[in-house]
């Protein structure tokens, strides 16, 4: 490994950490929107900031940018109390909009400005190693790594020193306000933080491909935890897992590093979403054909209470009478033998003692309607678990 | 440029009366498919659509090898519709909520996006150039087919709009009710979602992935603040959109370097900030001119029962009192003294005030209404 490609791993890691954890916050506050609004509409304020400083990476276009993502922000906050239009039309509004105004700014002065519409978009990792910051004549690294540097710094620090409040802010507005913590600051404060490390990473990885690092790895590390503090390390470590694999895919296949992160960032998405233990797709579906079954089971039992005479009780006339399949009156079936809930006799079904004991609680259940019964249930006899 | 010399050039220019044509009709049926998605709440599935696009344009090309605009436009469809129903799996299935899955579907189909896109561009076949238009979108690059693709479209839009009308404006406003209905809400559900994609798809050689939204949302966000019945507003966006599209193309045909998109998302902005102020039932301007006019009426109202309980206190009830009793209270101006003046409810007599019949058979009723009003 070069020292140029060490380097844009590190950019990349650091961008990937910097994102994350806004982005876990924004995704747990359904926010995750409102980045990508703030991702295209930076760009009128980076073109003012360039006009004035003539330099991507000074902290003056930073502030300006950052500042448009809270004009944004604003902008769709105010649009949205009018009642005119719903939150999600204010953003899709609000954003197209200054971001014309941002290419309209560049296409018009196209002369003087050495600024590409799909380099603030897209951006280009592979050149940040080049654009270096000398400080009295020594080489101390490239300028992007100290930029998005010293924004996670500041968003670290912050995180540390803030955690509780956001915590609380997240999950209970209004606890945290009755609390004394002004929900607005917060609430502002996280979105100045988004907005800087926007345009902080724009640079590297592209505004757009900023939102993928933000709000991908929270939604995966959502998957798989409803702990915050494990949220957010696992937001981190698939960031980080995405920077560094999204850099050798683009190497391999000679193509745009951001979007081979992002490429990587989507796999590992689909991944979990498919095989996460408890909400992933396969589990879900699982667990749906289970208490499927279970209901189906319920009702047979219920049915079986409900008639003494034998020809309600043969075998044969249960598919006919509750309109089952063939399978799925042998699962049923079958459950209910193995949990011991009945006995079989010449093909006449009847209740055991547990299963007589089983159905009055289910009845008991359905007419008092309390949560907390059927857990209680589920661990007395159920089911699946041999 | 003057205006005639331009109207002139529309009709005469090739490339000119393509444009505009191709805009208004792009304009047209973005509008009117725009209006579902805004009622739907459905505003930011556009954003996410035309992003996740992308991929299928660059896997169309890959296999294809070909330019030919309406064989990626086809890739681009497959690929917005499995972006959109991913979409949905992951709102209805898990418990990500649905901008999380519409960031998550716009970013992750982009970037894979741009990552095929850099790939063919290192590709030996040097007839890639062009696929970068999809991004931004470039409108000189419509053809005549391209414009009779999309009046085709439109047309089959509007045929099946026409046909399912009731189905869809049921659905929109009652999905439950639908259902029992006996309605299959998940056919129409589809159709419509299906209409809005291929939407977004045909614009996204004239206005681009990015913008793509704006044109779609725009137009139905502002007619909806002049009317409150659906056809109207289908019909009242689809007129924006087309106009937008018009006044956008002449706007940057005009000038030099402006590209024909972000100038069509402007002029529809535009569309909307007078529609949000000017609209005369929703509009901000005459609801504040509704609240300054409510706000007189009631201070009106207090000076006048301030009044009637004075006057309630003596047999004649238009005993003459000073107008200076009247000034610890806050509700009494000069100009609401005139107003009772002007309306007979009381006379004025040089510093004195007294109610007159009327005013008093008012003012009474007034305390009654009041009074009912609040049990």
């Amino acid at each position: 490994m070069s020292s140029a490609q060490i380097e844009i791993q590190l950019i990349a890691i650091i961008v990937a950490i910097a994102c994350a954890i806004p982005g876990t916050f924004l995704v747990l506050r359904k926010m995750a929107m409102i980045s990508d609004a703030i991702s295209h509409s930076i760009l009128p304020g980076i073109v003012i900031g360039f006009f004035i400083t003539q330099d991507l990476n000074s902290p003056l276009l930073i502030l300006l940018a950052a500042l448009t993502g809270i004009i944004t922000v604003v902008l769709v906050e105010y649009i949205q109390k009018t009642g005119l239009v719903k939150e999600d039309t204010a953003i899709g509004l609000v954003f197209p909009i200054l971001f014309s105004i941002g290419v309209i700014m560049i296409a018009k002065n196209a002369n003087d400005v050495h600024l590409d519409v799909d380099a603030v978009l897209l951006g280009e990792l592979a050149f940040a190693p080049f654009d270096r910051l000398i400080v009295s004549g020594v080489d101390i690294g490239p300028k992007s790594l100290w930029v998005i540097g010293s924004i996670l710094i500041i968003t670290v620090g912050l995180l540390f020193a803030f955690f509780k409040e956001l915590k609380v802010s997240t999950f209970d507005a209004g606890l945290a306000a009755s609390l004394g913590f002004s929900p607005a600051v917060i609430h502002y404060g996280l979105m100045t933080v988004s907005s800087v490390t926007t345009v902080g990473a724009f640079d590297a990885v592209g505004a757009i491909l900023v939102v993928a690092l933000m709000i991908s790895p929270a939604a995966t590390a959502y998957l798989l935890t409803n702990e915050l503090k494990r949220m957010l390390i696992y937001a981190i470590c698939f960031g980080v897992f995405g920077a560094i694999s999204g850099y050798w895919l683009a190497h391999w296949l000679d193509a745009s590093i951001a979007g081979s992160i992002t490429t990587m960032l989507g796999l590992l998405f689909l991944v979990v979403y498919l095989f996460a233990p408890n909400k992933g797709i396969i589990a879900v579906m699982y667990r749906e054909k289970q208490q499927r079954t279970e209901v189906s089971l319920l009702t047979f039992l219920l049915h079986l209470k409900n008639h003494t005479e034998d020809s309600e009780r043969h075998v044969n006339h249960l598919n006919e009478h509750i309109n089952w399949q063939k399978v799925r009156s042998k699962t049923v079936l079958d459950l209910a033998l193995k949990n011991n809930m009945i006995q079989i006799d010449k093909n006449i079904v009847s209740l055991t003692e547990k299963g007589e004991a089983f159905t009055s609680q289910a009845i008991d259940y359905i007419i008092t309607n309390e949560d907390a019964q059927i857990e209680h249930m589920k661990n007395d006899f159920f089911l699946f678990r041999g | 440029m003057d205006i005639t010399e331009y109207i002139k050039l529309v009709f005469t220019d090739y490339t000119l009366r393509t444009i505009t044509l191709g805009t208004a009709v792009l304009g047209a049926v973005t509008g009117m498919l725009g209006s579902f998605a805004v009622l739907r709440k459905q505003s930011l599935l556009g954003d996410a659509i035309s992003h996740a696009a992308l991929p299928g344009i660059a896997i169309a090309f890959l296999i294809t090898g070909a330019k030919d605009s309406n064989i990626l436009l086809l890739g681009a469809l497959v690929s917005g519709l499995i972006g959109t129903f991913w979409i949905r799996g992951i709102i209805s299935k898990t418990h990500l909520k649905s901008d999380t899955a519409l960031g998550l579907i716009l970013s992750l189909f982009f970037g894979f996006g741009m990552l095929l896109l850099t790939f063919i561009q290192k590709q030996p076949n040097a007839n890639q150039a062009g696929l970068d238009k999809y991004l931004f979108g470039q409108a000189a690059t419509l053809l005549e087919r391209d414009v009779w693709m999309m009046t085709i479209v439109t047309g089959i839009c509007l045929f099946v709009l026409l046909l399912f009308w009731k189905e869809f404006k049921i659905l929109l406003f009652d999905a439950d009710y639908t259902k029992t209905l006996g309605f299959n809400t998940k056919f129409i559900d589809i159709l419509i979602t299906t209409f809005i994609v291929l939407a977004i798809v045909l614009g996204l050689q004239t206005v681009g992935v990015v913008l793509m939204s704006a044109i779609l949302l725009a137009p139905a966000a502002a007619a909806r603040q002049w009317t409150n019945s659906l056809g109207v507003m289908v019909f009242l966006a689809a007129i924006f959109g087309a106009f937008s599209g018009v006044f956008g193309t002449a706007i940057s045909a005009s000038q030099n370097n402006l590209s024909t998109g972000p100038v069509i998302v402007i002029v529809a902005g535009i569309f909307v900030l007078v529609s949000f102020i000017f609209s005369p039932s929703r509009g901000l301007l005459f609801k504040q001119i509704r609240f300054i006019k409510n706000r007189r009426d009631l201070q009106l109202h207090k000076t006048l029962s301030f009044m009637f309980r004075i006057a309630e206190t003596h047999e004649n009830i238009s005993h003459p009192h000073t107008i200076k009793i009247l000034n610890n209270f806050q509700g009494f101006t000069r100009g609401t003294l005139q107003k009772l003046v002007r309306k007979n409810y009381v006379k004025l007599d040089g510093k004195n005030w007294s109610l007159t019949e009327e005013g008093f058979k008012t003012a009474s009723n007034l305390y009654n209404q009041q009074s009912e009003n609040n049990e």
